[in-house]
């Protein structure tokens, strides 16, 4: 029979939902609160050693010796791995294009600073760091590749001299009749723009506890992993096992935001219990580590871009060429997030043509990994950018030349030029609300009083679109060709009524969890605290994803959604043997099964469980004694991108508008967040507190990388941001505490209509925050287009002492 | 990030104290003092600093006094940042020591890190070295040839360097109390709230026939110790307290920097120019208190 | 051997006596020695706060911290917050978990501790004093509107407790 999804919380088997829709507390809170949830490091196994790594100093240096007998004779220490045993033992990763991945040591050459080059296992951290200082490397020091501009120069030193070229990848994509639009346009404007790494930093680095097990070949990660199954298919290719020989359990994480690492860790640390019999050895990669060459390091991009208009104030086209550098190499899926920008190329806009020029570049940096939006950060601070520009230009108020080329709410579902299909949407009152709520007239009216002043004061009005429910399809054109994103659960009801969720992820910190429990007990009728959450390793789980690309919380109402209505068929079919009637006359309401129109005659969910597990005499015959439901859930009607990588690709698409008052003191270059508004439409929101928590973490990310965070490397690729001293998360004191409101567009097509709001505000807020800086500048006739917009680089641009 | 292993010794008084330092240098053994160790731990987690003892002096209690004797305000040199912050002596007293003391760090810092301790860690871009040369502290070393004072002006040699030699202990801050009708004040500008100060700015100003007179002004963050900016003060004396006085002097305290620190969130350029703006700042904050 | 050295330290009420390695931190002896894992680490260098425990009452990065420091010393952590015979929350943790301030929770061990220093100081801090004393904690999920509200809450909480 098949599995229908309700698209809206009204559809749920309920006279009115209890908790979908509510901002309940998170189940798991008090655990959290209580400091008693187990992180990885928190678990220590009998006879765990503890690994520690030695990491190349050299940006681009050939390997030609590792001395390790002195450290291997160290009272303490159980194995020493180094790149001979992993040339020998393992693949490159898998996550690269071809050619283009990694061992997790270096074999024969390292290709930046804090490549591993050999690991020690002892009987504690401090006695492995030990030992590290007794291990001898002999390099033959390479020139490095500091940026793509070296990379690409002719007879450029090559990161991997097999490939010839250090270009990782470089295609165009055109999207309606590019030129035509360019030719007939009654202004473009063009601009440079430069985007410096930041990345995620959860407050937890990764870690991890390996275990070999020699007799049978097989190998069993407990760690702090984002994407569960992926991983364990990963570790299988490069450690050349067969998949169903990998177990992976996950913990819980303290944060991730895309850049958790992993995968090298996890190698090392498998191949050091290989090396030590067996026995478990656990990793934790320190700050210090995870900055150097965790997964930390995103969007190192440098921009060129145009927009063309007709005199109106319509776009009608957006020409963007991308140089990314990608770091030593695409191990950590960097090309992916160079391609993710077609979800939303032309964000709110109406905008008929479009041509993407995309060159992604090896060079002796840190390589780089996802950060929470994956790629369109800083491509929608390039659009908004232009966007202001051209209303400058046209003496146009900024938000209304967008109000003039937003997509009308009469035209979704909308295909974008790039091919992704928008939900749903009404982008035109989000405006409304948001210059209502921060009653933009008055700030334009202050702003004019402190310009007259001298002061520079400047506002921001930036829309953009969040590609929610992200699908492999997204991906086709740079070399992931799938089509789905399964992600599995299993809803059990026990003899009692108390219902169990196993899912394949662990807690990240977004609460799904939570959103789990609120729906399964919304569907069956149950107390939310009736309901438990559990995480299933890999080797018995459904198939699933886990957290990334904005999805979860969707995709998991969707498959605990499709396991409830198999489980209420199910429930419908035994009540009606019960009841001596046809199953189509029997509903689930409120938590029981009864007939339609006497629905005093009925049965409690835990009263049909316990007669399926406790009374087999009387079930119908062939069913079976199983109150439990499994269901996978993927988003529907994906299909395969054409020629252009157009498809229809993230399911939903939320929408928010962002009003930022800054000044910039003159004198210092300081930037001050006067005031902060967002008004967003993510449809359903499933449990507001946890939206709102989102947006509000990804205004901080945002300040971060419009203000504050940058990975530095100087001329020869060695990091200066090593620290996080140097690295600059912002505190309480630098992120605004926001005014929001919301607007509800339910996603006609996404399970009880919820956008993926994950990413949320690190999509709007950097542009926002430069696009209102730049508006600070204008009657300077100044711009910044770099970013962060340290106090330093605003000052050097306000006292004419070069470009900023 | 692990600390090398290290000898740990913790004397229960400061002669023991001493004399371990006098043999353990004699026998060639790098010891280094542990105070608060919210600078120290760092540098050992990282192992840049790996020294093959500590010689922890948190059993020494009778370095934690904070105390008034003719008129001089002494800190013991293991007092807390939260202790010296939270003395209503200190506050009331020398207001400038205690605004500096409350920019330092965050306040776990403040409840661990000693007041000796950043004095002997000598961070060119922390706020007492400069207070020190405003406020002509002294230092008190004791070793084994017994116990000095040492100018604030002498005691700072370079970046995190110190008139100490080797074997001696510091073991008290001393200022003066503020002179009534002096004005003070101390800014910084850093990246974000509670971050080293990339250029900071401290001093003290007084009037004399309602023109400026005896100004004392150091700057931190911008040299390998802080610094006193004697042409800024040389100009500002005699002239009225107004704000073309303090544009000029500013401009002044600027030029007279030599070549600043640069790092990778200030340049020499920026930091000179900063310097200039925080002088002028803190001037007319100063003046607004001096009378 | 001087790179061995007992110590005694009292945690959340109890006291142990234990011989350590000098150069063990206070975060590692708590986390791996008593097995008390609500203390996280997070940089390991003094920036982040999510090691930040008690001691002596006040606030304290333990990376920062040796655990010979500690000799003689009461720690508090988050695990002492509990009431042990009901198990029921401290009201700053219920604060924090009623207006929604943590995500992952691992830098929230901290932020709780910090705030049982705070409103035992100061049971009426205004926003300010709230951010001054949170200023040490990073967060990276929460963007610290909901945690500023935890903190309000639980000490207007506290005060209708103490004033009731």
């Amino acid at each position: 029979m098949a599995i229908e999804i309700p698209t809206l919380p009204e559809q749920l088997p309920t006279s009115a939902p209890r908790f979908v829709g509510k901002e309940v507390n998170r189940i798991e809170d008090p655990a959290l609160v209580s400091g008693t949830v187990e992180f990885i490091d928190n678990l220590s196994l009998p006879g765990m050693l503890h690994c520690a790594i030695l990491r190349s100093p050299h940006p681009h240096a050939r390997v030609i010796k590792v001395d390790t007998r002195a450290a291997a004779a160290l009272e303490g220490v159980e194995a020493v791995l180094t790149g001979e045993d992993v040339g020998r033992w393992c693949a490159p990763a898998f996550t690269a294009p071809e050619g283009w991945g990694s061992y997790c040591m270096a074999v024969d050459k390292v290709r930046f600073v804090g490549e591993p080059v050999a690991a020690v296992a002892a009987t504690s951290r401090y006695l492995a760091e030990d030992a590290l200082e007794l291990i001898q490397v002999e390099y033959e020091l390479l020139t490095p590749v500091a940026n793509p501009d070296e990379a690409m120069a002719p007879g450029a030193p090559l990161l991997f001299e097999e490939r010839g070229t250090n270009v990782i990848q470089s295609r165009e994509y055109t999207w309606g009749e590019i030129d035509r639009v360019f030719a007939d346009a009654d202004r473009v404007v063009s601009r440079k723009f430069r985007w410096n790494r930041v990345g995620a930093n959860p407050t937890e680095t990764f870690g991890c506890i390996c275990q070999w097990d020699l007799a049978d070949n097989s190998l069993t990660c407990r760690g702090a992993y984002q994407t569960p199954r992926f991983m364990g298919l990963g570790r299988a290719a490069s450690l050349k096992l067969p998949a169903n020989k990998v177990r992976i359990i996950t913990h819980a994480q303290g944060g991730g935001f895309g850049g958790k690492g992993g995968p090298r860790g996890t190698d090392i640390a498998a191949l050091l219990s290989r090396k030590a019999d067996g026995r478990p050895v656990k990793y934790i990669e320190d700050r210090m580590e995870y900055l150097l060459a965790g997964g930390g390091q995103s969007w190192d991009r440098y921009y060129d871009a145009a927009l063309a208009l007709q005199a109106d104030g319509t776009v009608t086209g957006f020409k963007v060429r991308l140089v990314d550098d990608q770091g030593a190499g695409a191990e950590g899926y960097g090309t992916i997030s160079a391609a993710k920008p077609l979800a939303a190329f032309t964000g709110n806009y109406r905008i008929e043509a479009a041509s993407y020029d995309l060159t992604l570049v090896a060079t002796n940096r840190a390589p780089t990994y996802p950060y929470r939006g994956y790629g369109p950060p800083p491509h929608n601070l390039v659009l908004e950018s232009l966007m202001d520009i051209a209303a400058r230009e046209l003496a146009v108020d900024p938000a209304e030349l967008r109000r003039r080329n937003y997509i009308r709410p009469e035209q979704f579902p909308y295909t974008v030029p790039s091919g992704n299909e928008y939900d749903s949407g009404n982008y035109a009152a989000v405006l409304d609300r948001v210059l209502e709520m921060a009653d933009y007239r008055a700030l334009r009216e202050a702003q004019a009083k402190a310009r007259a002043e001298g002061r520079l004061v400047g506002i921001g009005v930036v829309s953009t679109v969040e590609p929610g429910v992200f699908d492999w399809n997204a991906y086709a054109t740079v070399g992931v060709p799938g089509v789905g994103v399964p992600e599995g659960v299993k809803v059990a009801v026990d003899v009692l009524g108390n219902v169990t969720v196993a899912v394949g992820f662990n807690l990240q910190g977004q609460g799904q969890f939570t959103v789990a429990a609120q729906v399964v007990a919304d569907y069956l009728g149950v107390d939310m605290n009736a309901v438990k959450v559990a995480t299933a390793s890999t080797d018995v789980a459904m198939p699933h994803f886990g957290q990334g690309g904005s999805r979860l919380g969707v995709a998991v109402t969707g498959a605990i959604l499709g396991a409830c209505e198999k489980l209420k068929q199910t429930f419908c079919l035994l009540v009606a043997h019960l009841m001596h009637t046809g199953p189509e006359q029997v509903e689930l309401m409120n938590g029981r099964l009864q007939l339609k129109g006497a629905p005093e005659h009925g049965m409690s969910i835990a009263e049909v469980a316990g007669v399926m597990l406790a009374r087999s005499d009387l079930l119908p015959p062939g069913m079976e004694p199983c109150p439990e439901a499994t269901f996978v859930w993927t988003a529907p009607n994906r299909n395969l991108p054409d020629d252009q990588g157009r498809c229809r690709s993230y399911l939903t698409a939320a929408n928010a508008t962002h009003i930022a008052q800054i000044e910039i003191d003159r004198h210092t270059g300081q930037v001050k967040i006067l005031g902060y508004f967002i008004v967003d439409d993510c449809g359903t929101r499933l449990n507001p507190a946890s939206v709102e928590g989102q947006l509000q973490g990804g205004v901080a990310q945002g300040v971060g990388a419009a203000l504050f965070e940058e990975y530095v490397y100087d001329p020869q690729a060695q990091p200066l941001v090593t620290t996080f001293v140097d690295y600059l998360i912002p505190t309480i004191h630098e992120v605004p505490m926001t005014t929001k409101d919301h607007l509800v567009t339910p996603s006609p097509f996404a399970p009880l209509g919820a956008k993926g709001c994950g990413e949320g505000a690190i999509h709007t807020t950097p542009a926002t925050l430069m696009c209102a800086i730049n508006d600070a500048l204008s009657p300077l006739g100044l711009e910044i287009l770099e970013t962060p917009a340290s106090p330093h680089r605003l000052w050097k641009l306000l006292h004419g002492h070069g470009a900023a | 990030m692990k600390p090398a292993p290290f000898d740990y010794y913790a004397p229960e008084t400061l002669p023991e104290a001493i004399a371990l330092m006098a043999r353990l240098e004699n026998e060639g053994c790098d010891a280094k003092i542990l105070a608060g160790g919210q600078s120290l731990m760092p540098m050992l987690a990282m192992r840049v600093a790996r020294p093959d003892a500590l010689i922890d002096l948190r059993r020494l209690t009778a370095l934690n006094h904070i105390a008034e004797h003719d008129g001089i305000i002494a800190i013991g040199a293991m007092a807390t940042k939260r202790a010296a912050e939270e003395s209503t002596l200190i506050r009331e007293r020398q207001p400038l020591f205690h605004a500096a003391t409350q920019l330092v760090g965050h306040r776990q810092i403040r409840n661990r890190g000693s007041v000796g301790g950043s004095f002997a860690h000598a961070d060119p871009a922390s706020e007492y070295p400069a207070v020190a040369l405003v406020l002509d502290m002294e230092m008190q070393a004791v070793g084994e040839g017994g116990e000095r004072l040492i100018p604030a002006s002498e005691f700072f040699v370079t970046y995190m360097t110190t008139a100490l030699e080797p074997g001696e202990i510091l073991t008290e801050v001393r200022m003066p109390m503020l002179p009534a009708g002096t004005g003070w004040a101390i800014q910084e500008i850093s990246r974000r709230n509670g971050d080293l100060a990339l250029a900071g700015v401290a001093l003290t100003l007084r009037f004399s026939g309602g023109l400026c007179a005896d100004a004392r002004i150091a700057a931190f963050g911008v040299d390998a110790t802080a610094v006193r900016l004697t042409a800024a003060e040389d100009a500002l004396a005699g002239q009225k307290p107004d704000a073309a006085t303090f544009a000029r002097v500013a401009a002044i305290a600027a030029a007279s920097l030599a070549e600043p620190m640069s790092c990778i969130h200030a340049s020499a350029d920026y930091r000179r120019h900063l310097i200039g703006v925080l002088v002028e700042r803190t001037l007319a904050e100063a003046a607004g208190r001096a009378r | 051997m001087t790179t061995m050295q007992k110590i005694h330290v009292t945690v959340n009420g109890k006291s142990h006596a234990r011989e350590v390695e000098a150069r063990l931190t206070l975060a590692d002896f708590l986390r791996h020695e008593l097995h008390l894992g609500g203390t996280h680490v997070g940089c390991e260098h003094g920036v982040c706060g999510v090691c930040t425990v008690l001691i002596n009452g006040q606030s304290a990065r333990s990376c920062l911290t040796l655990a010979v420091q500690a000799d003689g010393a009461n720690v508090t952590t988050v695990e002492g917050l509990r009431n042990r015979e009901t198990g029921q929350l401290h009201p700053i943790q219920q604060a924090f978990v009623d207006a929604h301030g943590l995500q992952c929770g691992f830098c929230t061990p901290g932020f709780v501790m910090t705030t049982l220093e705070l409103l035992g100081e100061n049971p009426d801090p205004s926003d300010d004093e709230i951010k001054d004393a949170l200023g040490g904690n990073l967060c990276r999920c929460t963007g610290y509107q909901s945690i500023l509200e935890s903190v309000r809450l639980a000490a207007s909480r506290l005060q209708t407790t103490q004033s009731a």
